[in-house]
Parts: C-alpha cells; sequence; structure tokens
C-alpha cells in the first residue's frame, strides 16, 4: 500500500506544481459554477428577474392612464422609462430598450368603463432581437390592465356609479345593437341591485369579483426539498461535473506522459506489479476528484446556500461520479500514443459526453430525441446523482439507479483501459 | 544451460538462448552470456544492434520469444523480490522534471519499500554519492544535463542494489559530469557491485570495462576482456615514418623491430605507432558503413 501511496502522493504533487493543470481541476469547476449560477439566477426559486426594459408614452394624458403607468411602474417585472412617442420608437430600434408601451387618447376612459363599449387599446413595439420576451410583456400589460379595471368593479360605490354613467351612455347611444341595448338595460339594474343589497364588509367586492384563483402549487425547497433554491443549485452539480472532465483528461494524460517519458519504464523496474502502479494513479485521480468535489460543496454551502438535503447521499453520489471517472481515465490514456494525442481524443470525447449528458446545456432544453440520447452519457447520471442529492430529495434507493450507473461505467471503462493499456506496453 | 558459477565466482546474470522479435525485427538473435559478481560489463553496438533490448530482457521489462533469464542464482527477473536487486538507469532521463532531486529519488526509494529512517538516509547517501546534494531542493528542470544525468545515477542506486544497469549513462554531458560519472562507476565497482554497462563510447568501456560484449542485429559478434578482443580482432600496431623523401606507413606487429630496419635504410624525421584499441576492433566487427 506504502507504494500506491507513494504513486499518488507524487501525482498530486505534480498536479499542484502544473498551473495550467490546476486552474482547470480546481478553479475552472468553481467559476463554472459562480459564472452559470449568477447568469442564471432568476430561474431558480430564491434569484431575482433581471427587470425588463421599456418606455412608456402616454398620450392620453388623464388619470386613468396616468393610474395605469403607476402600476407598471411599481412591477416588478418592468423598469419603466417615460418619454415621446419618436423617442422610444428610437430606443428601441438601437436596442436600449426591449419594447415601447403607448397608452393612445381614450386609455383611461375605456379603463374606467369597461361596459362602454370599447375594450382599452395599447400600442407597442418590441425589439425584434427580442421576440422571445414579446409574449411576457403582452402578459404582463393584460395582467396589469385587469388589475386595474379590478380596481373599480371590487369598489362598491365606483361600482354603483359606473353602473349609473353606464345606462345613460347606453340609452344615449344610438348606435348600439339593440339586443345588447335591452340586455345591458335588464342587467346593469340588476347588478345595481345585487351591489345594493350585499352585506355591508368593508366597502369592497374584493371577494365576489375577485380574478380566478389559479394558485400555482408553490413546491418550495423548505417544505419539500424538490425545488432547487436558487440556480447554484443547478450550477453546482455542473461545475462540478467539469472538475471531474478536468481531473479524467488531466489523469489520463499524466499516464500517457509517463510512458512518453520513460518513466514508466523506471516504475517498471520497482519490484511493484503494473496492477500498483495503475492503482497508484488511479487513487491519484480518485483523491483529486473528492477533494474537488467536496470543495465546491463547500463552498457552494458557504457562499451560495447550496445545502445538500442528505450529506450521505451527497457523499455517495460522489464517490460514485469520482469512481466512475476515474474508470473513464484509464479509458482516455489508452485513446492515444502521444499526449497530444490523447490529450486531443480525451477532450473530444469528454465533450461529447458533456453536450450529450447536460453539462452545457441543460437537459431540459434539448429536444426529445436528444434527451433520450443523453441516457448513454455518464455526465448525466453523474449530474442526476448530484441533484438527487442537493435539491431532488431522492431517497437511498432512488440514488441507486444514477449510482449504480456509473459505477458500472467506471468498472467497464477501467477494465478496458487496464487491458488496452497492458497490451500497448507489450506492443 | 546452467551458470550459477562463472569464472569461478557466483553469477549475477545469465542470458541463455534469448530471442526476441518485434514483427519482422528480429532484436535479439540466439544471444547468452554470463556475467559475474563484481563485474563491470560493456555492451557495445551500433545504433538499433539489439542492446537495449538486451537490457530490457535482463531487467525483465520484456519477455523473451525464446530463452531464460536468470538472476543472482536463478530468479527471474519477473520476480519482485529479484527485481529489488536491480538498479536502472535508463537512457531516457526517467524523472519528473517538477519534482526536485531529493523528491525524485526518494520517491523511487519509496517505490522499493524503503522507508523511515532507512529512506533518508539512502536519500542522503545516494544523492550525496553523486554530488547533487547542495541542489537537492531544486526542481530537476532547473538541472543541466550533467546534473540529470547523475540524479538518473542516484535514483538507480538508492536501494543499495547489488546489480546496476547503466543505459549510455554519459550521453550529452560535459567532460566534468562525465569523469565524475566514471569516478561514481569505479566507485561502485570497488564496492563490488555488478554493473552492465552500456555505450557507445570506446574509451569509456576502455577504461571501466572488465569484459566487454560487442552486439550487432541482435547477435553477440564477441565477448571477451579488452586487450584479448584488441588481440584477436584490432589487428596489428600501424607504424608511420617520414623521411626525406615522403611518408611510408607499415602494418606490424613489432614497431620497434619495424622501427629499426626502417632507420637502417636512412634517416627518419619522424614516426607515429598507432596501436589497434577497442574503436579499431568494434569497426572492424561491425562494418564501417553507416547506422541511421
Amino acid at each position: 500500500m506504502q507504494e500506491i501511496i507513494a504513486l499518488a502522493a507524487k501525482d498530486l504533487r505534480l498536479l499542484v506544481r502544473d498551473r495550467a493543470g490546476f486552474f482547470f481541476v480546481f478553479f475552472f469547476p468553481l467559476v463554472y459554477c459562480m459564472f452559470f449560477g449568477a447568469i442564471f439566477s432568476g430561474s431558480g426559486g430564491g434569484g431575482m428577474v433581471s427587470a425588463m426594459k421599456i418606455a412608456v408614452v402616454d398620450e392620453d394624458g388623464t388619470d386613468g392612464s396616468r393610474e395605469f403607468i403607476r402600476t407598471l411602474e411599481e412591477a416588478e417585472e418592468l423598469a419603466v422609462t417615460l418619454t415621446d412617442r419618436a423617442t422610444a420608437r428610437n430606443a428601441v430600434r438601437r436596442g436600449k430598450l426591449v419594447a415601447f408601451v403607448i397608452l393612445p387618447a381614450g386609455f383611461g376612459e375605456s379603463v374606467a368603463n369597461p361596459f362602454g363599449g370599447g375594450m382599452p387599446r395599447l400600442e407597442t413595439g418590441i425589439d425584434p432581437s427580442r421576440r422571445a420576451e414579446a409574449g411576457m410583456l403582452q402578459g404582463l400589460l393584460t395582467q396589469y390592465t385587469y388589475l386595474t379595471i379590478k380596481e373599480t368593479l371590487t369598489d362598491r360605490t365606483k361600482m354603483k356609479t359606473l353602473i349609473a354613467d353606464s345606462l345613460v351612455g347606453i340609452g344615449n347611444n344610438e348606435e348600439l345593437d339593440p339586443v345588447m341595448r335591452t340586455t345591458l338595460q335588464l342587467f346593469l339594474p340588476a347588478l345595481d341591485s345585487f351591489i345594493t343589497n350585499l352585506p355591508e364588509g368593508d366597502g369592497g367586492l374584493g371577494g365576489s369579483f375577485g380574478q380566478v384563483a389559479i394558485d400555482q402549487a408553490d413546491v418550495a425547497h423548505e417544505e419539500t426539498g424538490e425545488n432547487p433554491t436558487s440556480s447554484y443549485d443547478i450550477s453546482f452539480p455542473q461545475g462540478m461535473i467539469w472538475g471531474l472532465i478536468g481531473c479524467a483528461a488531466g489523469f489520463g494524460i499524466s499516464l500517457v506522459t509517463e510512458r512518453t517519458k520513460g518513466t514508466l519504464v523506471r516504475l517498471r523496474t520497482a519490484p511493484i506489479g503494473r496492477g500498483r502502479i495503475l492503482a497508484g494513479k488511479a487513487l491519484a485521480c480518485f483523491s483529486t476528484t473528492v477533494t474537488l468535489q467536496i470543495m465546491l460543496l463547500l463552498i457552494g454551502w458557504l457562499a451560495f446556500r447550496v445545502s445538500p438535503n442528505s450529506l450521505a447521499l451527497a457523499g455517495l453520489a460522489i464517490i460514485s461520479a469520482s469512481l466512475c471517472f476515474v474508470g473513464i481515465m484509464m479509458f482516455l490514456s489508452v485513446l492515444g500514443k502521444t499526449e497530444q494525442a490523447a490529450g486531443g481524443i480525451g477532450w473530444a470525447v469528454l465533450l461529447i459526453l458533456a453536450m450529450l449528458g447536460g453539462g452545457m446545456v441543460p437537459l431540459i432544453v434539448m429536444p426529445g430525441w436528444m434527451q433520450s440520447l443523453s441516457h448513454v452519457s455518464p455526465v448525466k447520471w453523474a449530474i442526476v446523482a448530484m441533484e438527487g442529492a442537493i435539491w431532488r430529495n431522492y431517497s437511498f434507493f432512488e440514488m441507486l439507479f444514477p449510482c449504480g450507473i456509473l459505477l458500472g461505467v467506471g468498472v467497464v471503462c477501467f477494465v478496458i483501459g487496464v487491458r488496452a493499456f497492458s497490451w500497448a506496453q507489450e506492443g | 544451460m546452467l551458470c550459477a558459477v562463472y569464472n569461478g565466482k557466483p553469477a549475477m546474470l545469465c542470458l541463455n538462448q534469448l530471442r526476441k522479435t518485434f514483427g519482422t525485427l528480429v532484436a535479439v538473435d540466439d544471444l547468452s552470456l554470463e556475467i559475474g559478481r563484481g563485474e563491470v560489463f560493456g555492451l557495445l553496438g551500433p545504433n538499433g544492434a539489439g542492446k537495449t533490448t538486451t537490457v530490457n530482457l535482463a531487467v525483465g521489462l520484456l519477455a523473451p520469444d525464446h530463452g531464460t533469464v536468470t538472476l543472482d542464482g536463478g530468479g527471474s527477473p519477473t520476480d519482485p523480490k529479484v527485481r529489488a536487486k536491480i538498479g536502472v538507469a535508463p537512457q531516457a532521463l526517467a524523472l519528473y522534471d517538477e519534482l526536485s532531486g531529493e523528491e525524485n529519488v526518494a520517491f523511487f526509494a519509496k517505490l522499493q519499500g524503503l522507508t523511515g529512517r532507512m529512506l533518508a538516509e539512502r536519500v542522503r547517501w545516494s544523492l550525496n554519492f553523486v554530488d547533487l546534494w547542495d541542489r537537492r531542493g531544486d526542481r530537476m528542470s532547473t538541472y543541466s544535463g550533467g546534473m540529470k544525468r547523475r540524479l538518473n545515477l542516484a535514483v538507480a542506486v538508492v536501494h543499495d542494489p547489488p546489480f546496476l544497469l547503466l543505459d549510455e549513462p554519459t550521453v550529452g554531458v560535459d567532460p566534468q559530469s562525465r569523469n565524475a560519472i566514471f569516478d561514481n562507476i569505479l566507485v561502485l565497482k570497488e564496492q563490488g557491485r555488478t554493473v552492465i554497462y552500456t555505450t557507445h563510447y570506446m574509451e569509456e568501456a576502455q577504461r571501466l570495462c572488465d569484459r566487454v560484449g560487442i552486439i550487432d542485429q541482435g547477435k553477440l559478434l564477441a565477448l571477451d576482456t579488452v586487450d584479448e578482443l584488441i588481440a584477436a580482432h584490432g589487428g596489428k600496431s600501424v607504424l608511420t615514418v617520414e623521411r626525406t623523401d615522403g611518408e611510408v606507413s607499415v602494418e606490424t606487429d613489432d614497431p620497434l623491430a619495424e622501427l629499426d630496419k626502417l632507420r637502417q635504410q636512412g634517416e627518419l624525421l619522424r614516426f607515429r605507432v598507432d596501436r589497434p584499441d577497442l574503436e579499431r576492433v568494434f569497426l572492424n566487427l561491425t562494418g564501417r558503413h553507416l547506422r541511421d
């Protein structure tokens, strides 16, 4: 065992002294975790959505339009700039703002009198390169327009005034369809009577006229632990995968370097078997990957509140993923006879595995066929295992599936690598 | 063939009818030799002659297609216990650039099973032996070519092996380091260690080796002491005299008698005797054509 530890210690010492290698193994994954965690900090439950910058042009100038603008200004999702039509259009054309919203003359009246026969109308213009936000803006405008109308509909006094004004307007509107006029002239007095007979409360009609309550089930982390608390819960497992990839590539190439520099010959003249030589390399790779993942998890926990649901399961995920990538390291070491060849082929293989497995782009945004294809990538199962321990609240038995796959892949790759490596030496 | 005893002493290494091929290339062909304990044996040959393959067979890095290798009275070099008796300084500098000299030596010593005080003592001894103790903390990447070669030797001797295999240990070093390595080998010889020394440099073999084997195309062409090889394959001495009427060269077994004869024929201005040496033996046996 002393020889294996000496071999591993030597490799770790060499890794620490190789600044580029050390960066890719230890700092790149951390940078990845922080960078992508920050970028997608709005996608998780605990992050903030960056406000959509829009210009608003008030061409109505009524109390109703000013009230609506106030509502938009208070909305977290929007950053509102009041300006004129030409300036707004120019700002959107130059890409400084996502969109402009123009409140035309009559907007305030149509919001204040929804029974007046005219729907509130808004004019919008969207940056052509930001089409994705167009739907979101439309939804927000609809929501806040409805909220403004709701103010009127849920106030008893305002509602009665609105009904009285509407009946006068209906009577004077000669263009109104007679059937519609008759219907409204029957409906609105009945509504007025209904409101008058409602029991006295706080003066509001919110309970009766509230919007359809669609309660979104908030499966909060604190309650069930099945949702990420922040985007860092997503980015840290992915970053840990990049650490594993860096280790597998680095140690795989170092094994080739041992051969090309002749140190492998010297190692083989020592009174230790080939198995111990490879075991030393495997131990170095394993201890590095475990250390790296623990380090990332600690940083994630201390600085970004990435807290595993179960430390034991996190340990299981870390060990399984590490063993898998030790096997992959061994496999990579036989893909090329020179460092350049092994490095090139090895990184190509690892990048494909990362792409397929969701190491670069989250699986959820991939097309269906690619999600099916991702099953072949150990990167996917490593992420699943890590997420299972961190926020998916997997049980021990649920963890066995991804961890079992990782161990299986690791063993198969290691055996293939050892057999091919022995052959390469004989050749 | 048993070779437990060589020349009245127990044999350290016995190669018996070794054959090794790589595809169609016959690297070693029916090679047999015995090396006694305490002997410094020179293995000479042109590029591609099969020296390194022979060395690799001797230390168990390669398995022969045919024949046997026995070491220290019958053990196989593939046996870890037997292999622990071998110290190897490969032709390629098989060391880690980013480790210090001391770290390199200590690492390989640990692989030989050394621990604790013994480890520290042997590391110190071997670094002192090659005169690198003062630079022990420096990374090998900062060493000169000669220092790297000396460190290569230190790693080979750190576990105090009775049998050393030095594969071209002076390639690319300056005369000072080369002389230092010669001195090291002579000390090792005085300590009674067996050394196989492969080299291209004939004067090194002539200076250091008790016996020399010349190998080419995988076959052992000649094997004997340097003097015997010269006597058998070196040819005659060449006497060159300069007279008033020109220069004359004569091959002779007795340069003095020949010189006396030429002096009686007329006045001699100058004369020179070129005695046969190992290089001439080598060229006579392996030919003068280039081996690229």
